[in-house]
């Protein structure tokens, strides 16, 4: 277990609602610095909701969260943008009718090693297509866009929500590898998958959400110790071969 | 001939109104996503302003300090009025400008009296470039000059400024313009001032064509709507070719039968909406 000596983030007890349905009932999470931490759980298990939830984009009702030393629980999204936080939202929510270069001007940079020179360095293939619209990127494209928009913000703590979605088997390797990089770099990641499996290997810990509730977690080496543990909690959509 | 050229001028400078007009109109109903029914008030306001102004600073001053005046009004109306209706039922942002438009107007009303007051542009604008063309007068040309300046100024500002670019993402997804760490709030208010500070421009120019009255700008609000209906609705160039093609043709009209210059907008209208109704250089799919 890679319980790292100290947090960047705790969220303790979120209960977040849609108008009256009532979705997270009590999430309780953490994230040390420099961990890659995953959240894992079935469709609608309530994953977007909490990185929604820690974004500021849907707020808790109850409950607090601190990051960074600070209590961000009533904060607006671009304060805790602001903060370090990269944000990658599910579907990544690319400005389609945006050139890729527009799309990379949007976010509020903060100093740091990124910046439009070397992220173009990273993605390569966004500089290529720096002139073309969002929307005729190709989902792997898009995917790198949207990582590359949130390193602008040079964050000390990126989320992402199902980077891998919809993605060909060898761009979810290149999107993971990103990841890891990013990890590597001392970046605090807080990983949400559907792919258990895919996000196990890189992960240190994880989460399992069920029905708005964190229902296990442990080390990711400890899960991937035992198989059952993950298809019993997850679903049978995890199976490592993809045989779903 | 004459006529009708002189008819297709005064369209083109009343289109050309109704086309800064509807740059604002559109600019708001992108971003704040409000049909701001007082932006004929603000259009009204930025005239009178120039009208006060004038003996203190000067034509030119006025011209600029006007429009910029009524953009802070605004901007500062944004933040205290409108700002707690978003997200709710757009019938209380509808009926919040449309009280505003009212308010305004009497405020205008109390302040420069309900009768017309005359506008004077510098002398050597007022006279005519060309005996034959007695209507293209210095002021007109103006006009037509300072209106494109104006809606390039705003497109460049669009295009390449990085609040123009937060602008353009916030019109499609607000939300993940702020998860980027882009305040909102002063985005939109900043876009908001932008509108109502094309209105103003609009009423300074509109001063000096047709005189100040404090319902002026509530003749042009209407057609401004239909620039934008028969440009497209989320377009800014079609905002402007469509306020130019109702004005240029509602020109036209009054050579030929007067009565029906404004009913022609209507049916040009009309027709846009049966043909095309996503307009003329609207977003497929937007309406239809
Ligand atoms: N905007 C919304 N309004 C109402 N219910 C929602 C909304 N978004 C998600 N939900 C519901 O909240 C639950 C959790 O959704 P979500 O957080 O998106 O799950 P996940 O990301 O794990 O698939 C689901 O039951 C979903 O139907
Ligand atoms: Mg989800």
């Amino acid at each position: 277990m890679s319980q790292t000596n100290s947090e960047i983030l705790r969220a303790e007890d979120l209960h977040t609602y849609y108008g009256k349905s009532h979705i997270l009932q009590g999430v309780s999470l953490t994230v040390g610095e420099g961990e890659l931490v995953t959240v894992l759980g079935r469709n609608g298990a309530g994953k977007t909701t909490t990185l929604r939830t820690l974004m500021g984009l849907t707020p808790a009702r109850h409950g607090t969260i601190n990051l960074f030393d600070r209590d961000i629980t009533r904060w607006p999204p671009h304060k805790i943008a602001k903060l370090g936080v990269g944000y990658v939202p599910e579907g990544r929510k690319i400005f389609g009718h945006l050139t890729v270069h527009d799309n990379l001007r949007v976010p509020a940079a903060r100093p740091g090693t990124w910046t439009l020179n070397t992220i173009y360095d990273l993605f390569p293939r966004l500089a290529e297509r720096r002139s073309s619209k969002g929307a005729n990127l190709s989902g792997g494209e898009q995917e790198m866009l949207a990582i590359a928009r949130a390193l602008l913000l040079n964050p000390k703590f990126l989320m992402l929500d199902e980077p891998s979605q919809g993605l060909a088997p060898v761009i979810v390797d290149e999107v993971m590898h990103t990841i890891r990089q990013m990890r590597d770099e001392g970046i605090a990641v807080l990983l949400i998958e559907q792919n258990a499996w895919l996000a196990l290997g890189s992960a240190d810990r994880a989460y399992v959400l069920g029905d708005g509730r964190i229902v296990d977690s442990d080390s990711a080496a400890a899960f991937l110790e035992n198989k059952e543990r993950v298809k019993a909690l997850a679903g049978a959509s995890l199976d490592p071969a993809g045989t779903q | 001939m004459e006529l009708l050229l002189f008819n297709i001028f005064n369209g083109l400078i009343v289109g050309l109104f109704y086309a800064l007009m509807a740059l604002g109109l559109s600019l708001i109903l992108g971003l704040n996503g409000i049909i701001n029914f007082a932006n004929g008030s603000f259009l009204a306001l930025g005239g009178y302003l120039a009208f006060t102004l004038k003996p203190e600073i000067g034509f030119w001053g006025a011209l600029v300090a006007s429009p910029l005046l009524a953009g802070l009004i605004g901007l500062v109306i944004e933040r205290g009025l409108i700002r707690p209706l978003y997200g709710r039922d757009p019938l209380y942002s509808l009926l919040l400008t449309f009280g505003l438009a009212m308010i305004i107007q009497t405020m205008l009303r109390m302040t420069w009296g309900a009768n017309g007051l005359p506008f004077k542009v510098p002398d050597f604008m007022s006279h005519p470039l060309s005996q034959t063309y007695f209507f293209l007068t210095g002021y007109r040309v103006f006009v037509v000059v300072l209106t494109i300046l104006a809606a390039g100024s705003l497109f460049a500002l669009l295009q390449f400024t990085r609040v123009g670019v937060r602008i353009r993402a916030g019109n499609s997804d607000l939300e993940t313009v702020s998860a980027l760490g882009i305040n909102i709030y002063r985005l939109r208010a900043v876009n908001f001032g932008l509108g109502i500070l094309m209105a103003g421009l609009a009423g300074v120019l509109a001063a000096g064509r047709l005189g100040l009255t404090p319902t002026m700008g509530a003749s042009l609000l209407m057609p401004s709507f239909v620039a934008i209906i028969v440009g497209g609705v989320g377009s800014l160039m079609g905002s402007v070719l469509g306020g130019i093609i109702i004005g240029v043709a509602s020109g036209i009209v009054t050579t030929y039968y007067p009565a029906a210059s404004q009913v022609v907008i209507y049916l040009i209208m009309a027709v846009v909406l049966i043909v095309r109704p996503r307009g003329l250089l609207g977003q497929e799919g937007l309406l239809e």
